[in-house]
Formats: C-alpha cells, structure tokens, sequence
C-alpha cells in the first residue's frame, strides 16, 4: 500500500525550490546582465583581470555569429583536449589503476559525450577511467558545458533588450557563470556532500578483506567534487559507473535530496533570470507554470506506476510482498518516493545521473522518462532547457497569432518567419536525431542482443530508442546494458554525432532568434497584444509543448513503450 | 514641432575579435579551467574534507578485529556464511571493477528465472523456516548490485538461521537487530533499513569470530 505520509519530504523540498527560484533567478539575471549583484567587492577586481587575460572586455559585444563561433572555438577545444586526453590515459599521469587508452572511437563518444553535457558512457569507470581523466579531464567539460549553456541562453534572451543587432560577450559571460554561480555553488555543495558520507580523497583505492574471505577493491577518489558539478551543471556523469545509485557517490536518503536539489536549483530559476534580464518578472511564471504542470503530471505517473506490483512476476513461489515500492534495480536506501524524485529531476532537468535502474522500471514509468526528453525543456538542462522552451514558445506564439489574425509579436517584438524557421529547426532537429540512427541501427543489423535476453523484444526497441533520445536530448541517461551491446564502432560514432548535433544545432538556433530579435526596435503594447503574462497564455503554451511532443514521436513509442506496457515483452 | 532626430548610435562593429583573439581567449580559457576545476578545486576540497570528516572522505573504512580494513561500510559484500546476515545478492559478485551489472526489464523472462534462481538458493542455504516467503525486497537485485544495507524485514527473516548457527538464541538476535536499525532522522525522510555489514562486525565478538 502506497504510503502518502512518504511524500511530505518530496512536496518540501518542490515547494523550497519553487519558492527561492525567483530570488535565485533575478540574481542569475543580474549576473548575465551586469547589474550590481552581492559578491561584487571581491569578484569584479578578479574578472577584470580575466578579461584582460583573455584579451577580451565586457564592451566587445558579439552579433549572433561571432557568438556562435565563440561558442564552437571553446567547446571545440574542451572536446579536442578530451579526446587526446582519453586515447592517451595511460601514457598520462594519474593511471593508479591501469586504466587502458581507449579506442578512438570510444574516445570520440566520449569526448563528444562529456563537452555536449551529455555525459552518457559506453565505458565502465572504476576500469577504463584514470584518475586523471576523473579529476582533471572530465570535470573541465562538466564546468564548461554547463556554462555554455547558461551563457547561450543569456545571449538569447538578452535579443529581447537589445536594439543594435549584439547579444553580449561569450567569454564574459563564461567567466562570469564559473565566478558568480557554478565555483562557488560546486565548492559549498561538495562540501556538504563530503559532510553526508561521500568520499573526497587523492587516494585511488583500497584493498579490503572480506569477511567470507578472498578480497574487495574499493574504488575511491575526489568523489564529492565531482558529484557536486555533475548535479548543478546538469550533467550527470558519475564519479562511479553506477553513478548516484553508488552507495559511495549517493550515501543516503538525504545526500539523494541533495542531490536533487543542486539539480533542480539552477533550470528551475532559469525563468526567473529571464524575467530579470527583460525587467518584466510576470514574464516568468507561464513558464515556470509549463514546467510544473509537466513535471507534477510526470513524477505521480512515475510514482504510481512504481509502487504498483509487477504482474509478470504473479505466482512466483516463495517470493513474498514488496514493502513499499518494486524493488528490483532499486537501492534500499531511499525508499520510493526520495529516490522516484531523483530520478525524475535527474531525466527532465536532462542531467540523466541515475539512482535505480531504468531498465528495470515499470513500462510507463520509462515512458514517462522518454516523455521528460522528448520536450528537453520542462525544464531542460542548465541554460538550453530554457532556450528550448522559448523557441516552443515562440512557435507557439506564432501559430496562435495566425489562428487569430494578428501579427504575432512578444514582449514587443515583432514574431516573424525568420524566428519561425530557426525556431522550428531546432525542434524538428531532435526528433531526426532519434529517428534516423534509430532507424539505421535497426534496419541495419547494428543491435545485438546478450545472450539469455530476448532476441529482439519491445523492450530491445525501447533501449535503442532511450539510447538515441538520451543522446539527442544531452541527457545521458541509459536503459541499461542488458538490453543490448552499445560498445560498438556504430553506437560510438552514430552516438556521438548524434549529441554534437544535438547540442550545437539548437544552439545555433537560440543565438540566431535571440540575434534577430535584437536586430528589432521595441513596439509600444497595443490592443491586439497578446498578454502572455497569463494564466491562459500558460495552459496554451503547456497544451502547445504536450501536444508538438506527442505527435512528433507518437509512431516510435508505439513500436517500443506502447507495446511494452498492452504486454509485450 | 517635434524635437530633432537623436543622430543614430554608431552601429557596432560586425566582429570584435579576429580569429586569432578567439584562439587566444579559447586557450585562456581551457588552461584556467583546467587549473581552476580540475587541480585546485578538488585539491582545496579534499583539504578540508580530510580535516572535517576524515572517516567518510576516506570511503567509510570498517576495520575487523585485528585492525585490518574488511570492508566499506557503503559497499555491500559477499556474506554468505550460515553464521552471518546477508546482504542482497550483486550481479557482479560484489566486485566494483565490473560497474553496474544489468538487471532484466520488467516483463523479460530472465527476471523470473533470474528471481527464482536467487529464491531457491536462498531457502536451500538460508534455511528459513518452510512457510517462510523471502522478503522481495531482499531477493530483487539492487541498482548498484552494491547494496550495503537491507529492510528491517529482509534481516530478521535469517534470524533462525544465524541462531542454529550460533549459540545466540532467537530472541537475543532479534533484539540485537532492531538495535541496528538505522532510522530516519525525521520519519519519512528516507526509510528504516539495517546495515548488514556493520550488523554483521558486531556480532563477530558475540559469536567468538573476533
């Protein structure tokens, strides 16, 4: 029996983030804006020095393609560096354990996987990761990333306040995210973390003796660090190959809520910091209503689902009753409702660490997950999950804007088939990106299953698809290696295409609208202007995204989730 | 009369920086970065997390009677001896250097006979009582396959086995595992479970192991 006493933790700690989500986020807005904000005093000398370092100056504003270009010159740069890091490991320093170079093509997933904030592995950590790739490589992408993505929605939204055709200084603004929200907030929860039980130490491992005998390697290292910028930066990479269900990385109930909390903090205040950088804060909650509509209906679905028994397994003799949730590919730890939070944050923020097993969940349960990046934007990881719902929401503008006759226009600018066309582009990419390798692997002989599975179950075509949309999404999370082999040069290559195009093109799409709205003087409000502070413009803008994602993927979850959950294998 | 036209503000420029100033500011960026968060901040962290909490920065260590390590306390082990409480079973032997194992989905027939294989050896060897079920909580392979601790239930289930084992009688080892049981430091914030391997240290003395 479902247990709704369980559930006071899950609604405070929603109920925390929600209510400190406006002051976090006007204070976002003031820092990728400028505006005088606390840490001033010590910070501001620092980042002047950095510029001047970087050969660069908050003045030299960018128009939309010299930012993007910005853009590509540092991720391009983190993803070279990581890919000759990892083909490298173990010629470099920091291999205690013999961590082998890895294969160019596993190392370009890798490196594509690691700079998209993506962080999805074809890899085992504690065999084929050095500690200098834990420490030192893969901890530069899970900043960097992360600061991309704040930084490009920024210049987004800053088109909105702008009339000279610029969307701000890349740089600045990367320096700015590292200085004002990623350092120190990474440096305070790590902290905190280390204080809950997870390891932090230079030391690679211990030998234990087990009591039955023989021995154990404990894998250790900088573990709370790392954890710590995986979660606010969205990322989702573990420290630990079992990621956040690692009893070492994600030690108890309450590091689980933390954790969930330093995912939910930065993509939840996101609307906010637009709100701030527009100076008009109602601007903020038909957003900030979209994304909690969703992720309400998401995560009683999820919970529901998983506290239901699984029929498949009736009759079987000697197995006695479930306490509270399904247990299989859970931890005990965290009983069902904790751990049910982390896992939807962690899917639909798009950070995708996991702390259960989602192959192993109920059907509709990983349909739900699906469903989270499908949208990529309820809320979406650091900085692009917002980017992506405002080009939803400029689509959806423009389609109302032409059902009521009016020339379509928001926050006083004029909505065109210019934004359109960007705006569509990205959307429509995210579904190509899954449906194309998908198809490929399928039709073309990719997908081997293990031996003892099923050949080619409902459950198989789910995996390959979680596989394709996680990476289309930059999520990173994975259905599970029972399903299929992904270790292979066609997941390795396709893959890792499939999340370079995945991050960059609907980058390039946010920079391009917000550019040209940039371009655009500010309309005085008229009696046709749509109010989108609303509570109707809302619930449009929720049916919009709701109905968009469901009719671009239908087809494909039939084939796979649909069929899994009327009972096939 | 309207006043006069403002001149219009000079247009910025189309580009600030050349491609050399990008490839200047891109390499700043990665050396700082590098340096920044991948030697300084894990460094200045593990400085004050050895200061502050030197047990779990150092990955929750259990020493065993004679001082050596026998285990983490986060990090489940293989503890099938009739005279000791066990873990859930791991996928991978308890063995972190093969990640994750990989549980079978819900409806795949590997579950149930992956299940069934677990039950049999559990009543072969556990030696429960012949109405006894096996807790699912306890026979359903966990997330990590490194599961350190399990539901109150799921312990006191092996109770009679751990007796006939050892001298200890029935009611001394269920009293001896409810005073194991970890709470939630506020109910609800989390579940009660037992940590099997911690449950386990303590009862070596007890039954003359140490």
């Amino acid at each position: 029996m479902f247990d709704f006493r369980s559930v006071w933790d899950v609604v405070l700690l929603v109920g925390l983030v929600v209510a400190i989500a406006p002051w976090f986020g006007a204070y976002l807005g003031r820092v990728y804006m400028n505006r005088p904000a606390f840490g001033d005093a010590i910070l501001a000398p620092i980042e002047s020095a950095l510029y001047r370092l970087l050969g660069t100056s908050p003045r030299s504003a960018m128009r939309s393609s010299e930012y993007m270009l910005a853009v590509l010159f540092v991720n391009g740069g983190v993803f070279v560096f990581l890919f000759v890091f990892l083909a490298l490991q173990h010629a470099l320093p920091l291999d205690a354990t013999g961590a082998p170079n890895m294969h160019w093509t596993l190392a370009f997933h890798s490196a594509a996987s690691f700079t998209t904030n993506t962080d999805f592995t074809h890899f085992t950590n504690e065999s084929q990761l050095s500690l200098g790739a834990l420490m030192v490589a893969w901890p530069l992408a899970l900043f960097l990333s992360a600061a991309t993505g704040l930084s490009v929605a920024a210049a987004m939204v800053r088109g909105f306040v702008r009339k000279d055709g610029t969307l701000g200084n890349f740089y600045v603004d990367l320096v700015r995210t590292m200085t004002r929200v990623l350092m120190p907030l990474a440096f305070l929860l790590a902290l905190a973390l280390v204080l809950l039980g997870v390891p932090e130490t230079l030391t690679n491992y211990a030998i234990a003796h087990p009591l039955t005998g023989g021995t154990q390697t404990i894998y250790l290292g900088p573990v709370a660090s790392f954890q710590a910028i995986s979660f606010l930066g969205t990322n989702g990479g573990g420290f630990y190959s079992t990621n956040a269900a690692s009893p070492l990385a994600n030690p108890s109930a309450v590091s689980d809520l933390l954790g969930t909390f330093a995912m939910m903090l930065i993509p939840f205040s996101t609307p906010f910091a637009f709100g701030q950088i527009v100076r008009r804060k109602g601007e903020a909650w038909p957003f900030m209503g979209t994304i909690l509509i969703v992720f309400a209906i998401a995560l009683g679905l999820f919970v529901a689902y998983q506290a239901a028994v699984n029929p498949a397994l009736a009759g079987l003799s000697g197995l006695g009753p479930q306490t509270a949730g399904y247990p299989v590919g859970q931890e005990t730890r965290f009983g069902l409702t904790d751990g049910s939070l982390f896992q939807v944050v962690s899917v639909y923020t798009n950070t995708g660490a996991n702390n259960m097993q989602i192959g192993a969940l109920a059907p509709v349960a990983q349909l739900v997950l699906l469903f989270g990046m499908f949208t990529q934007s309820t809320p979406g990881g650091d900085g692009t999950g917002f980017g992506m719902l405002l080009l939803f929401a400029i689509l959806g503008i423009f389609v109302g804007g032409l059902m009521v006759g009016r020339s379509p226009e928001y926050l006083g600018k004029k909505v065109g088939t210019g934004h359109v066309k960007w705006a569509a582009l990205a959307l429509l990419t995210h579904p190509a990106l899954i449906l194309v390798p998908f198809v490929l692997a399928v039709a073309g002989g990719f997908v081997t299953v293990a031996s003892g599975s099923l050949p080619a179950s409902a459950h198989t075509f789910t995996a390959v698809l979680y596989e394709f949309t996680s990476e289309a999404a930059n999520n990173g999370s994975a259905l599970g290696a029972s399903s299929f082999n992904d270790t292979t040069w066609f997941f390795n290559i396709a893959g890792g295409l499939v999340m370079l195009l995945g991050r960059f093109v609907p980058i390039f799409a946010m920079l391009k609208v917000g550019g040209m709205f940039s371009e655009e003087s500010v309309l005085p409000p008229g009696p046709g202007t749509l109010r989108t502070a609303s509570a109707t413009f809302t619930v449009y803008i929720t049916l919009f995204l709701i109905i968009v994602s469901v009719l671009l993927f239908l087809p494909v979850i039939a084939l796979g989730p649909l069929a899994q959950i009327v009972g096939g294998p | 009369m309207s006043a006069p036209a403002a001149p219009p503000a000079p247009r910025p420029p189309a580009r600030v920086h050349s491609a050399a100033g990008h490839l200047r500011a891109t390499a700043v960026v990665l050396v700082l970065v590098v340096l920044g968060a991948g030697v300084a901040y894990p460094l200045v962290v593990t400085g004050i997390a050895e200061l502050i909490a030197p047990g779990t920065a150092n990955g929750s260590l259990l020493h065993g009677p004679n001082g050596t390590v026998v285990g983490s306390s986060l990090i489940a082990q293989n503890l099938s001896a009739p005279y000791l409480f066990w873990a859930r079973p791991s996928l991978t032997d308890y063995n972190m250097t093969l990640g994750a194992g990989s549980v079978p989905g819900p409806s795949d027939p590997a579950l149930r006979s992956l299940l069934n294989e677990t039950l049999s050896y559990m009543r072969l060897y556990g030696n429960l009582s012949v109405n006894a079920t096996v807790p699912f909580d306890w026979a359903a392979p966990s997330a990590s396959s490194l599961d350190p601790d399990l539901v109150p239930e799921a312990v006191l289930v092996q109770v009679p086995r751990v007796a006939a084992a050892t001298n200890l009688s029935i009611a001394f080892l269920q009293g001896f595992v409810n005073a194991h049981i970890v709470n939630p430091l506020i109910p609800y914030l989390g579940v009660p479970f037992v940590n099997v391997l911690s449950l386990d240290l303590a009862l070596l003395p007890l039954i003359g192991k140490a």
